[in-house]
């Protein structure tokens, strides 16, 4: 089965600039509270560069400045385990007859 | 507006919460059988929450108006515990003809392990046998993804099951495509910190239309929202959306999937 999906035509009434005018200082505290975060990592004792939360950090923030669409299911998918489609073989599970 | 909540643990909230969500709005909740915070020692533990989900929590709803429906299961956490989880799911049939269980639910993965995997599967025998509606928790954080993929892999590898007595929860941006054109219902799930924002769930209607979509507040005993559907329909309102367009996805669309169990007469 695969459902066709159908978003709405005019479902988005706002036009990027107005996004942009509704949403600059929801946007402008979000990137604020980030970059304090960095200046906290920083200032703090320790090297965390090469720790693995560290590096989704850096590329989820490289994933924002890219010239990519999707931005937000891209950084899910970077977040996320992978998933291998041949998992029931590896755990044992008995396929259903159907 | 009149609204639904599809997912709402009410046994950890107040009764408080109970008449704040009726002057918000909220005109009937369903209940999943979630994990307590900690791991249940016996079946009569269970026992006696499936009462409190089918006799007490309704009681108190309907003080403030509200139809109180919920779902039975051993969730996916406690499902480690194969032995207890099937003496559990030995006795849900029990409880299947109170006049307030919509189905089997939530039922799902946590960890993506084999043992929640075969209680997953057990469970989709059970909702067979006794021709119940399914809805289903999927994971958080890092193991959404995979979970995701394995619970639809599961389903769609049994043709016994109606895809459109389904509701697959939790979507986010990386999942909801997978549930949606598979067949299955999507609930996002409105939540502080881990799941999705007001935003990004509007976000998510813009993109992928209204159809077989629908949104949750999962308030329950951590930090969450029981009132967050009207931080959506407030969402929605400023992006200029139609009045048609938000009773479709917090009032329609729930009631048009609970329909399809009896025991559901709200409206």
């Amino acid at each position: 089965m695969n459902t066709k999906l159908n978003a709405i035509e005019t479902i988005n009434e706002r036009t990027a600039e107005q996004i942009v005018s509704d949403e600059f200082l929801i946007a402008r505290a979000k990137i604020l509270e980030l970059a304090a975060t960095l200046d906290r990592i920083e200032r703090a004792r320790g090297d965390v560069e090469d720790t693995r939360h560290m590096q989704l950090l850096t590329h989820g923030m490289q994933i924002l400045c890219d010239d990519e669409v999707d931005k937000a299911k891209r950084v899910q998918l970077l977040m996320s385990r992978e998933y291998d489609p041949r998992w029931k073989d590896s755990m044992s599970i008995a396929k259903k007859e159907s | 507006m009149d609204y639904i909540d599809p997912h709402l643990h009410m046994v950890s909230r107040t009764t408080d919460d109970y008449e704040t969500l009726a002057r918000m709005g909220c005109v009937a909740i369903s209940e999943p059988a979630f994990w307590a915070g900690f791991d249940r020692g016996s079946v009569e533990s269970f026992r006696d929450y499936f009462r409190q989900l089918t006799e007490f929590e309704p009681k108190r709803a309907a003080q403030y108006g509200i139809s109180h429906y919920t779902w039975l299961c051993i969730n996916a956490k406690e499902a480690e515990n194969v032995s207890l989880s099937r003496e559990v799911i030995a006795m849900i049939p029990e409880f299947l003809e109170a006049k307030n269980v919509l189905g089997i639910g939530e039922i799902g993965l946590n960890k993506n392990t084999r043992n929640e995997a075969t209680i997953f599967l057990e469970h989709l025998d059970l909702a067979v046998k006794y021709n119940q509606q399914i809805l289903i928790h999927t994971p958080h954080l890092e193991d959404k993804y995979q979970g995701t993929r394995m619970i639809l892999d599961m389903l769609m590898g049994d043709s016994r099951i109606d895809r459109s007595r389904v509701l697959v929860d939790h979507v986010e941006e990386h999942t909801i495509e997978h549930v949606l054109e598979n067949g299955f219902w999507a609930g996002m799930t409105l939540y502080p910190v881990s799941k999705c924002t007001p935003q990004r769930a509007a976000d998510m209607i813009e993109r992928f239309g209204p159809e077989r979509l629908m949104a949750n507040s999962a308030g329950d005993w951590g930090p969450s929202k029981p009132t967050a559907i009207p931080d959506l329909i407030m969402e929605l309102k400023k992006r200029g959306h139609s009045k048609e367009l938000i009773k479709k996805i917090v009032y329609d669309n729930p009631k048009q999937f609970f329909s399809q169990s009896k025991p559901f007469t709200h409206g």
